[in-house]
């Protein structure tokens, strides 16, 4: 065996220039987090009435924009990118092909996210007229600064571009490799981009042929109603392209962190090829009120969803007996006494089992989201927010700090400047987002509305339940805050680690599966079949809402406006320009009669 | 670092030892977590939902 | 493929969850007569609100015995009309459309709640209880005034409803 001379080679000594992508994408994920807590906090803060000096309620929208496009959207996509970067090149232990596409997909998603992420900011400064407060959601007919619109293409063509990386490279490995298995890692990643075409495809659309020219002004209205059906029928297998990446690293790293191993290798795999199949033909669940879409096609889209229950609650076991084989292996015991022989102290550990925790809470709100009536009752509501705080807020973005502390090191061969501040640092998150999501939840039950500056009205007072309105707020201010710290505490000694010289002897090699691939049907491997069943079951799921939504308000709606017309003096311009052209046409017209 | 996990698979099999492993404590977590979820839903739905006031019947 | 035995019972188990979920949302919809608000209205054009019959003078009417409906516009920041008044132990149909973007329609702390889309009607029935004063809250984000945008729906006595209607035009 060649364990000792792997041992020795961390990834950042095998690929280096695959290492210094990983570290960049790594690095523009952060400073999204960054930017994305700033105004968290003070949302939190304004938001509960605790402290409402830092932005007035209007610029409360520009700040809620800001901090769902950056942390939603930037945070979660960059990191994306450069764990699969990572995970595709250490399965495949083969170097990208050609690291000049990679670093223009890079220049490309870091391009256009600053585009949006410019005119979202725009929106602070009176005196530059551009503006996106549009929030994550860019819901017409509000409308957003042509830039906007255009950033966003620019970045999800970058990631189109990523998952061609990755593909390319799996297929050069592929000839070399004609009869193995595809290792776990890079079939994830596979998976997961393939879904994600899929996905990204209808946004896209819908910012190219209609968000984008309209707010260009070369086009006049556009159907609220088909754009936002558009949006949705990307908008939630996007929270399936956030979560992946933490299954990939609870799958595959959580395991070995615990001392142990991946439990089972083949299901792993029906994981990932259910998230493939299921991830988009249930957008229409976030369309349960929505005017103008039938209810028999808002049933089809529930039963879809509650399906896409099953990969997870499978992962659930999945994960979790992996763990507790790795206790085992350590010398754990009992029914559940094992669970004291976990290596509680490792920050990495201890953050993606208390992500995991709070994502099994976050299935409970989820399945009320998903249960199409019961929704009446929190429809809008900041049980929402409640919800994705303990999916992507936490299941994700804490997955995402805690697997840091482990592969930073593996990237740049610097130890983590102190270890025990991660561990406090993971803790704290903890206590902030249940803090934070339990009274969220409280008080959406209530009918508190989620995204609204000042929650407290004029004409009536919301009744107690589980405890009262100010008293749930101040848990949302003291989880915020705690959110806060976490957060800068994370960035605050990831940057001193980088202050830290490089040592050697910080690899940490993954074992395989108890149950390897050669357990797995060989059909699982086959991208080909599911990528077009999946493509079946999203035609079978849109073709006719979407048609009866086209059919009914037309491809560009019955009579809308625009709000704010970002680009008014400029039509307003080209209208008198026009006129003046007309006349100047009549004039030369009457002219050159009267010179016959 | 960078091995490739389809490489070492066959070592494994060998060993032989895969199938002694019965998680009976994820059983048992996963089964307190289900009677959660279900007296949870239960109650949110069925008392919290169809017990407010002015429930949408048409 | 090996499952192990564990795993086939945790499968089997979320099957049965998934089908009570499913199962529950069916019974509230054949049981208590929980409807969605759906495509049964014809789409509307949001920019000649004023020439239609039923949002040119948003209000309540009344269309059978215990039967009303209430015709409100949604618009950039508030309610038409403000409040709205119906009687209780009523049936009432609330109508609901926006003048300009999307808002919520949501009677907080009840079930009452949609979505209110330019050039869409939503339609919910609710059947009212005893007298009650409910606050009325866009809870969709529709531009910088969004958090003053609210308004009142009124459920009050049958001989307070008839007052208040007298010398209206008695339709």
């Amino acid at each position: 065996m060649s364990e000792a001379i792997e041992a020795e080679q961390t990834f950042a000594d095998k690929f280096p220039e695959e290492a210094r992508i990983v570290r960049a994408a790594l690095l523009g994920s952060f400073l999204a987090l960054t930017l994305g807590a700033i105004f968290g906090i003070i949302q939190t803060l304004h938001r509960t009435g605790v402290f409402r000096g830092f932005i007035s309620s209007t610029d409360y929208y520009t700040s809620l924009t800001a901090h769902g496009v950056f942390l939603a959207l930037s945070f979660t996509t960059f990191f994306l990118v450069g764990l699969f970067t990572w995970a595709v090149v250490r399965s495949l232990d083969r170097p990208l092909l050609n690291t000049k596409i990679t670093w223009t997909w890079y220049g490309l998603m870091a391009a256009g996210m600053t585009m949006t992420g410019v005119s979202i900011l725009a929106g602070f400064v009176d005196s530059i007229d551009m503006s996106a407060d549009v929030l994550f959601t860019f819901y017409a007919p509000l409308q957003a600064h042509p830039m906007f619109y255009a950033g966003l293409a620019v970045f999800i063509v970058g990631s189109w571009i990523a998952g061609a990386d990755y593909f390319r490279t799996w297929l050069a490995w592929k000839r070399d490799n004609p009869d193995e298995r595809i290792p776990l890692q890079t079939f994830m990643v596979l998976t997961t981009m393939a879904m994600w075409y899929i996905a990204s495809s209808a946004v896209a659309a819908s910012v190219l042929i209609f968000l984008l020219p309209w707010s260009l002004g070369l086009i006049d209205q556009v159907n609220p109603t088909l754009t936002r059906t558009l949006f949705w029928f990307f908008g939630h297998p996007v929270v399936y392209f956030w979560l992946m990446p933490a299954y990939l690293l609870w799958y595959t790293v959580l395991p070995k962190i615990a001392g142990g191993r991946l439990f089972s290798d083949p299901l792993a795999r029906v994981v990932f090829v259910l998230f493939l199949l299921l991830s988009t033909p249930v957008g229409i669940h976030h369309q349960y009120l929505d005017p103008g879409i039938a209810e028999g096609f808002k049933f089809i889209s529930m039963t879809n969803t509650m399906f896409l229950l099953l990969p997870s609650l499978l992962t659930a076991f999945t994960v979790v007996a992996s763990v507790e084989y790795g206790a085992r292996q350590r010398g754990g015991s009992g029914l559940l006494g094992w669970l004291t022989d976990l290596p509680w102290r490792k920050p990495e550990f201890t953050g993606m089992m208390l992500a995991g925790l709070m994502f099994a809470a976050g299935g409970f709100s989820g399945m009320v989201n998903a249960g199409m009536n019961i929704n009446y009752m929190i429809h809008n509501t900041i049980w929402v927010p409640g919800h994705f705080h303990l999916t992507v807020g936490t299941a994700v973005a804490l997955t995402f700090m805690a697997a840091t502390y482990w592969l930073w090191p593996q990237i740049t061969n610097k130890p983590f400047y102190s270890r025990t501040i991660g561990l406090v640092q993971v803790v704290v998150w903890f206590i902030g987002m249940a803090l934070m999501s339990n009274a969220m939840h409280a008080q959406g039950i209530m009918g508190v509305p989620r995204r609204t500056a000042e929650p407290e009205y004029s004409g009536f007072e919301y009744a107690t339940m589980f405890g009262g309105f100010e008293e749930l707020n101040i848990q949302i201010a003291i989880g915020g805050t705690l959110l806060f710290v976490s957060t800068v505490l994370f960035i605050g000694n990831l940057v001193l680690t980088m202050g830290n010289p490089k040592i050697s002897g910080l690899a940490d090699p993954l074992p395989p599966a108890l149950s390897g691939p050669d357990d797995s049907p060989k059909v699982l491997d086959n991208l080909r079949l599911w990528v077009g069943i999946a493509l079946t079951l999203v035609v079978l799921a849109y073709a006719l809402p979407l048609a009866a939504i086209i059919s009914r308000g037309g491809l560009l709606g019955p009579g809308v406006g625009t709000y704010p017309v970002w680009l008014s003096p400029l039509v307003d311009a080209l209208a008198n320009a026009a006129t003046l052209l007309s006349a100047v046409v009549d004039a030369s017209a009457s002219l050159a009669e009267v010179v016959r | 670092m960078g091995q490739n996990e389809t490489a070492h698979a066959p070592t494994d099999d060998a060993s032989g030892e895969t199938e002694e492993f019965d998680p009976i404590g994820t059983l048992t977590l996963i089964a307190i977590y289900f009677v959660i979820l279900v007296l949870s839903w239960v109650y949110i739905y069925y008392i919290e939902f169809l017990g407010r006031d002015l429930v949408v019947v048409g | 493929m090996h499952i192990h035995n564990y795993e086939k019972i945790w499968l089997a188990a979320s099957v049965l969850l998934i089908l009570l979920l499913l199962g529950s949302v069916t019974y509230g919809a054949v049981g208590p007569g929980v409807a969605m608000v759906s495509d049964s209205e014809q789409a509307i054009d949001a920019g000649g609100l004023d020439d239609d019959d039923r949002f040119s003078e948003p209000r309540v009417e009344q269309v059978g015995e215990n039967e009303y409906e209430a015709y409100v516009v949604a618009y950039q920041f508030g309610f038409q009309p403000d409040p709205i008044v119906v009687p209780e132990n009523s049936t009432v149909t609330f109508y609901v459309t926006s003048r300009d973007v999307i808002h919520g329609f949501e009677v907080a702390g009840t079930n009452a709640n949609t979505m209110v889309v330019p050039g869409e009607v939503s339609k919910i029935t609710v059947e009212t209880d005893d007298r009650q004063e409910y606050g009325l809250i866009c809870n969709e984000y529709c531009g910088a005034g969004h958090h003053v945008m609210e308004g009142k729906v009124n459920v009050v006595s049958q001989a307070e409803f008839d007052d208040r209607n007298d010398g209206g035009n008695g339709e």
